[in-house]
């Protein structure tokens, strides 16, 4: 009987599992199928060759990634780091503050991307918000600290902020509090208790952030060209550039083939080391 | 949970009713009732499109603006062509791709030669880059201007930056006051100037190395790069940088008509080609290949080109720019000395004819690669 169920089960769930593979994996398909084409053409119904790829490797194109992974990496730890301890606070200290401080931060979500690094590049600019103000009180005049790669990590620590802050709020909820006081109990210090308590078993929530930050950053664009002035050429920049002005679809799609292989393998090979239901809240 | 057979059979019958639905397929209207427009900024407007529609009321008249002319592009290569009845491009892209790959048709010489005669001296001739090779007229032009560089005034005078021209951004001096605006296909046209190249001829051999070498000095010099002009205004009038590399009256003119007359757009008074050194683009307005056309189109290009919706045009949202039907007093009865002013109307016949025509760019595939190398650092 419990066969036949999930059998009936199973074919019920089939027309919207067709559906949802269409829509999830078509684009990506007709990407990868694109991204093996001769370059310079418009339509799949040509022999596939691996060109763009070569082009890839022999132009230089890998500075651009590493830029983007660096980047990424680099937004990802500030991230970690700055959030950990409002995320405790969150999950541990604040109580009913934590409400308010979700909202907080939600609402900034509310204001599109362009439009709040655009207030940042009139804060920062030279004659901006701060150096304006500096002028006016002390008559120094100084360069605006735009247009370089710190300013960029700024940029994405400042837009994945909550992509960071709330999986780590819920891993850290998992911690039992009487783990915690067994440990002091037991004389550790409050390192190791961080060390051996808190950060094994907030693991899922500080995977799931780091990943959501990291892909999310890895594939950003808005903070280099806004913020950074295009110091550095990031991925997506480059993916963006072969499509419109290039018009060169297959170097295009290769070169999203390439950020979408390594980000895919870093996903896969961290969501493979936690255990997702936990955080999920299936399993106790 | 347990799955009853009734549960079952309401989740087969509810997938079946919707795969019918979708196998119905969507209702077509008639496309004479129907005209969309995919343009750059202003033909989107309400200015333009709300008394259109109150002139074919009944009618569904919309538009969609684009970033780039080779985003614009990929939408109807990418299927799109049963989408847009009109298509506004910079006119290169209409004579080297969209005619040629029969993405765009030709206009009706009868309804649409004599409004040539109306135009500003440049066009009424009328404009050759307006028509195909076999004569076909292949789109209306409307907004132009010329687009070289653009200093702040304060810092770098007109006369100063025009008898420099290009030189100007291989000054050692410069290293780190000026931006690139990032309009790739702008800024491959206006290196090959700055290289002394003629970027409409094919680039080959020896003077590859020299684009490569201008390329890399460019974007080695420049302090940021965007391809956001509201930003590049916002660092030019903030003293962030004094002069950006590729830009014209389109990008001045909203920093100028807010009272930054000091951002001014500048055409250099010499160049390698047949001694011009500045470049002017023309918009083209062209009547997609729809399979199934609407009548509307050629009506919304005569619309368009009525004095009242030519100001509206010139002076939409976002950017202001001088138009061809200006040579037609009525139509210039309706500026007044400010927008004047944010157009630069003061110099723009001079300018003009210093200007070479923005067209194909020949060697544009391996100058784009050399280009973005050096972009890339």
């Amino acid at each position: 009987m419990e066969r036949l169920d999930n059998k009936l089960g199973m074919l019920n769930a089939l027309p919207i599992f067709f559906v949802l593979m269409l829509s999830f994996l078509a684009p990506l398909i007709v990407v990868a199928a694109f991204s093996v084409m001769p370059q310079k053409v418009f339509s799949l119904f040509n022999a596939p060759d691996f060109s763009a790829y070569m082009t890839i490797v022999e132009q230089g194109y890998w500075r651009s990634l590493v830029w983007s992974l660096g980047m990424a990496f680099a937004s990802t730890a500030v991230l970690f780091i700055l959030c950990w301890p409002l995320a405790f606070a969150m999950a541990k200290v604040f109580g009913r503050f934590t409400l308010i401080l979700t909202i907080a931060v939600v609402v900034s979500l509310f204001v599109s991307e362009n439009i709040r690094l655009f207030g940042w590049i009139l804060t920062l600019m030279k004659g901006g918000l701060i150096e304006g103000h500096l002028r006016a009180l002390f008559g120094t005049e100084m360069d605006g600290v735009l247009y370089n790669v710190p300013v960029i990590v700024f940029g994405l620590v400042y837009v994945y902020f909550p992509f960071m802050l709330f999986p780590l709020a819920q891993g850290i909820s998992m911690v039992p509090d009487d783990a915690r006081q067994a440990a002091t109990d037991l004389g550790a210090s409050r390192w190791r208790i961080l060390w051996e308590i808190d950060l094994p078993l907030a693991a899922p929530g500080i995977v799931v952030g780091s990943l959501l930050s990291f892909v999310l950053a890895a594939g950003a664009l808005a903070e280099s060209k806004l913020l950074g002035g295009q110091v550095v050429i990031v991925m997506a920049d480059e993916v963006e550039t072969a499509f419109t002005y290039g018009q060169d679809w297959p170097l295009g799609s290769a070169l999203s083939m390439v950020l979408i292989a390594i980000i895919g393998t870093l996903a896969i090979f961290g969501v493979s080391k936690v255990d997702l239901d936990r955080i999920m809240g299936r399993k106790r | 949970m347990k799955l009853t057979r009734r549960e079952f059979n309401l989740g087969l019958a509810g997938t079946s009713g919707l795969a019918l639905l979708g196998a119905s397929g969507p209702a077509r209207a008639a496309r004479n009732n129907e005209m969309n427009i995919l343009c750059w900024e202003g033909y989107n407007t309400d200015e333009v499109l709300q008394p259109f529609r109150q002139a074919h009321p009944g009618a569904s008249v919309k538009a969609e603006s684009g970033t780039s002319d080779p985003d614009m592009i990929n939408k109807l290569r990418a299927g799109e062509v049963n989408v847009w009845d009109l298509i506004n491009l910079n006119q290169p892209w209409a004579r080297g791709q969209l005619y040629p790959e029969k993405l765009i048709k030709p206009l009706n010489k009868d309804r649409f030669m004599p409004y040539f005669e109306k135009m500003s001296p440049d066009f009424a001739a009328p404009y050759p880059l307006a028509f195909a090779d076999n004569g076909d007229l292949i789109g209306m032009p409307q907004r132009y201007g010329p687009f070289s560089f653009v200093v702040n005034t304060d810092k770098i005078s007109r006369e100063m930056a025009e008898d420099q021209g290009w030189n100007l951004f291989l000054d050692p001096a410069m290293k780190g006051r000026y931006g690139v605006l990032t309009y790739d296909n702008w800024n491959i046209i206006h290196m090959c100037l700055t290289g002394g190249l003629d970027p409409f001829k094919p680039v080959e051999g020896a003077d590859l190395d020299t684009f490569r070498a201008t390329a890399d000095a460019i974007f080695g010099g420049a302090k940021l790069l965007t391809d956001d002009l509201v930003a590049m205004n916002l660092a030019l009038i903030n003293g962030e940088i004094d002069a950006y590399f590729t830009g014209g009256t389109y990008t001045a003119s909203p920093a100028r008509y807010d009272g930054a007359t000091n951002v001014r757009g500048i055409t250099p008074n010499s160049g390698p080609v047949d001694g011009k050194g500045g470049v002017v683009w023309i918009e083209l307005t062209s009547a997609v290949n729809n399979p199934n056309p609407s009548d509307l189109a050629e009506e919304f290009l005569e619309f368009v080109q009525t004095p009242d919706i030519c100001k509206a045009v010139a002076f939409a949202e976002g950017t202001y720019n001088p138009i061809s039907q200006m040579g037609n007093e009525e139509v210039m009865a309706k500026f007044d000395s400010d927008e004047l002013d944010a157009i630069q109307w003061d110099s723009l016949g001079e300018e003009m004819s210093r200007s070479l025509d923005y067209q194909v760019v020949a060697s544009y595939d391996k100058l784009n690669e050399l280009y973005n190398a050096a972009k890339r650092g």
